[in-house]
């Protein structure tokens, strides 16, 4: 981790292009969380029917006070940036941190029992999907169903109290057989690899515009869900990353000497394998970052999947089919965006040329 | 080398099934189908000249046509056990009571005749008395509390022998309750019973019909999924690849320059200029394009939107070829400079690594001329990648074609799959998603044929 910091520090110090677009990734972040106390004349949403159209520049926008200029209904353009782009970071930032966790965890599963599957006792592995069977039963479909019917939630308390009360006698019930019952105590091994990969696989036969499109369908247009549709859609890509780091790290002779005075599975991916996979998965999340910052304009451009109250790039880029020669609709939330992508890429260039240098 | 390629396919059609379904069972799920908000809407439109009664009329009877009466999925878990007549019951609070006391109370016989009854109640009584009752009434018939029930019958009961009226079916509604109360298992959702539906289900109709071809017609026209796809696969077609060639043509020209020893201000020059274009997004790009070059308020070099409302009959082939280019300049445009750093990149990457191997080295150490070695040597060894690349750049391509379809409002599919998405058109998504699919295992097998052509080893190992 130190080293990791040493590195970056490093970077800093010799390269003038990490150095500007870093500073003005932070620039922005720093802007991003503190605008809702920032002066700003106008809301984002503030319709100035007075002043719709307004040129940025020109002498009405600097006597309307809307420097940027607006849109066709009156929206004032700078706010509607900043705000833009807070939306962006807010959806893309938990997104992609969670979409790499999940990857990262699975990938490195399958990696890690690539070659040997994972090895569960038989009453272990009855009790899982069990357990699973009911998970799904009484904490997903109970639930749900209530909610979807109007019955408020006491149903709902029931099934989960029924969920955990049924898991402990499950506990119970494979406990006693394990003692009892010799068939139990073989061991049984758990594909875990084919079983990811395969998964993976499935996802991304179609392809993930598609998808996304495809399934927002189905989903009222809502942040929070689109925020879930899009971790689905994005955890495979470092699953396969972390996969594959995980079977170049099994490979390396240190990995191998601990494995061999017996460390603990914990104790090997945490202290060995995890301290080599950071950098790969660090690279991912940044270029994932920008990726996603486009993603979450093109959508709200398309106006798909997200409310139409909400205030983003996309929404503002849109605005252009009322009024062709509102230029301006374009070029300004496009090149803000444009520049945000470019410096999270050539952050991401110059670390992946440090980290992989090492190598 | 055909067997591996079955087997190829064979892995992709798991993955095509679960999806197809996937998409199709979320679609039956989820409430508020397009039909029933055409057809149900209460405000004015195209639908509704008539009363709310002959309204529910017309949308049970699609429910009918369109199979949606029928259970869902081979199996179905109680408490879902809600049978195929409950979607012609109106209107929609009515159907949720039934739904949650179903749910609650375990038994649909019961709740089913409790219904029943209710109806022979209230249809007779004369307009004063339901005024008189209406509270106890919007109880009875759409609370799922069973106490405010009783409650409300007893308040009933009174009112009704103050008035007057007659009792019978009254007497009969009180037993059909006390019978749901009575057999009431109240935590019986705790329970789960699996119920077997047999064939006749939505999802194996749906399925067998898929099979042989037939892809349903669309919610929104009406017409035939597989016309409409077909009416919009070939401008998709032309501009992927026209497109695709393009960039690949681009691509591998710029990469050839940019290998050879001469030619380092280019390298210099376009790698962070391709750098710079990968971080510009396909829509803004698209629409910048189009607000400066397609605009009569900048350069009008373009024709604005679409494919062009009329076309000449008359037009020989190569004139119409010609108006066809124009509306396509812009879009191909766009999406080859969109692709081209991705593609470049890669295309160069593959040729150093072979221009860095030995026989590359050897050749120059023949005395063979740099553009030769390149030529003979390197590109033939970099053709590999090359073509894994290529079936890799399909998707990208199709989520790029979505994009620009809509931007440049050019009738293919991309923009049928983002119009079907706005109004929530299912057939129609899960026939996109099944072609989309098809393309992709059409891609894997030119894939592999191309391997087997660029490299013999590869054809030995195959066959």
């Amino acid at each position: 981790m130190s080293l990791l910091w040493q590195k970056i520090s490093g970077v800093w110090q010799s390269k003038l292009g990490f150095k500007v677009s870093a500073s003005y990734l932070l620039l922005l972040l720093a802007i991003v969380l503190l605008l809702p106390w920032l002066p700003l004349p106008f809301a984002p949403n503030h319709l100035d029917l007075d002043y719709t159209s307004v040129k940025p520049f020109s002498e009405r926008a600097w006597a309307s006070g809307h420097i940027l200029g607006t849109d066709t209904l009156g929206r004032d353009l700078a706010s509607n940036l900043l705000y833009g782009a807070r939306t962006a970071f807010f959806i893309a930032f938990p997104v992609i941190s969670l979409a790499t966790l999940l990857g990262t965890a699975l990938g490195v599963v399958a990696g890690f029992y690539h070659h040997q599957g994972a090895k569960l006792l038989r009453y272990q592995a009855l009790f899982y999907l069990l357990a699973g069977i009911a998970f799904l039963y009484y904490s997903v479909y109970v639930p749900a169903k209530s909610i979807k019917l109007g019955l408020g939630t006491s149903p709902a308390g029931y099934a989960l109290l029924t969920f955990f009360s049924l898991v402990i006698v499950l506990w119970i019930v494979c406990r006693f057989l394990l003692a009892k019952v010799t068939c139990f105590r073989r061991v049984w091994v758990l594909p875990a690899d084919a079983v990811i990969m395969r998964f993976v696989e499935s996802l991304s036969t179609v392809p993930r515009f598609v998808l996304i499109l495809v399934l927002a369908a189905f989903l009222p247009p809502s942040v929070p869900l689109l925020s879930l549709l899009l971790i689905f859609t994005m955890w495979p890509a470092s699953a396969r990353l972390a996969r594959a780091e995980m079977l170049r790290i099994k490979q390396l002779s240190y990995f191998e000497a601990a494995l061999s005075i017996g460390s603990p599975t914990i104790r090997l991916l945490w202290h060995h394998a995890f301290p080599n996979l950071i950098g790969p998965v660090l690279i991912a999340y940044i270029f994932g970052l920008g990726g996603l910052l486009t993603l979450e304009s093109t959508l709200s451009f398309l106006n798909i999947g997200v409310p139409g109250t909400l205030v983003s790039w996309g929404r503002t880029i849109s605005s252009i089919r009322t009024n062709t020669a509102a230029w301006w609709l374009v070029v300004l939330p496009g090149s803000l965006l444009s520049i945000t992508v470019l410096a999270l890429y050539t952050c991401g260039h110059y670390l992946s040329k440090i980290l992989t240098a090492k190598a | 080398m055909l067997l591996y390629l079955f087997r190829r396919i064979l892995l992709v059609i798991p993955a095509f099934w679960a999806l197809a379904t996937l998409v199709f069972l979320l679609s039956r799920l989820l409430p508020g189908s397009f039909a029933e908000e055409r057809v149900l809407q209460s405000d004015a439109g195209f639908y509704n000249k008539s009363d709310a009664a002959s309204r529910e009329a017309a949308y049970t009877a699609y429910l009918k046509k369109s199979g949606q009466t029928l259970p869902l999925f081979y199996i179905s878990i109680s408490p879902d056990n809600i049978p195929d007549t409950l979607s012609q019951i109106f209107p929609e609070a009515r159907r949720q009571q039934l739904q949650q006391l179903a749910f609650k109370h375990g038994s649909w016989e019961d709740v089913a005749a409790y219904d029943e009854a209710l109806e022979r109640f209230i249809n007779p009584l004369t307009p004063s008395i339901k005024s008189k009752v209406s509270s106890q009434l919007q109880v009875i018939r759409f609370s799922h509390e069973k106490t405010e029930i009783a409650g409300a019958l007893t308040t009933i009961q009174k009112k009704i022998a103050e008035l007057g009226a007659p009792q019978n079916y009254y007497n009969e509604l009180t037993l059909a309750f006390n019978t749901l109360s009575k057999n009431s298992e109240p935590y019986s959702f705790l329970l789960p019973e699996l119920r077997w539906n047999g064939l006749e289900n939505q999802y194996h109709q749906w399925l067998s019909a898929i099979i042989k071809g037939d892809a349903g017609s669309s919610y929104r026209t009406s017409r035939p999924v597989s016309e409409m796809l077909w009416e919009a696969i070939a401008n998709t077609f032309w501009l992927l690849f026209g497109s695709m060639l393009l960039t690949m043509a681009l691509g591998l020209l710029l990469s050839i320059q940019m290998s050879r020893g001469k030619m380092a201000w280019l390298r210099r020059l376009s790698l962070p200029a391709l750098f710079v274009l990968d971080s510009i997004p396909m829509f803004v790009l698209a629409l910048l394009l189009l607000v400066l070059l397609a605009n009569p308020n900048f350069l009008q070099l373009f024709p604005v939107y679409g494919m062009g409302y009329y076309q000449a009959p008359d037009l020989s082939y190569l004139q119409r070829t010609a108006q066809w280019l124009q509306f396509m300049a812009l879009p191909i445009t766009c999406l080859v400079l969109v692709n081209l750093p991705y593609i470049t990149n890669q295309i160069y990457s593959a040729l150093q690594a072979a221009l860095h191997a030995n026989y590359a080295q050897t050749a120059r150490a023949k005395g063979l001329k740099e553009v030769a070695v390149i030529r003979r040597h390197a590109l033939p060894n970099a053709l590999l990648p090359i073509i894994t690349l290529t079936s890799d750049f399909l998707p990208a391509l199709v989520d790029g074609s979505i994009i620009i379809e809509t931007v440049f409002a050019i009738p293919g599919t991309g923009r049928l799959l983002v119009e079907s998405v706005l109004a929530r058109d299912y057939p129609v998504l899960v026939a996109i998603v099944v072609l989309v699919l098809a393309v992709r295992m059409l891609a894997y097998a030119l894939a592999e044929g191309g391997y087997a052509w660029a490299d013999p080893r590869i054809k030995q190992e195959l066959s």
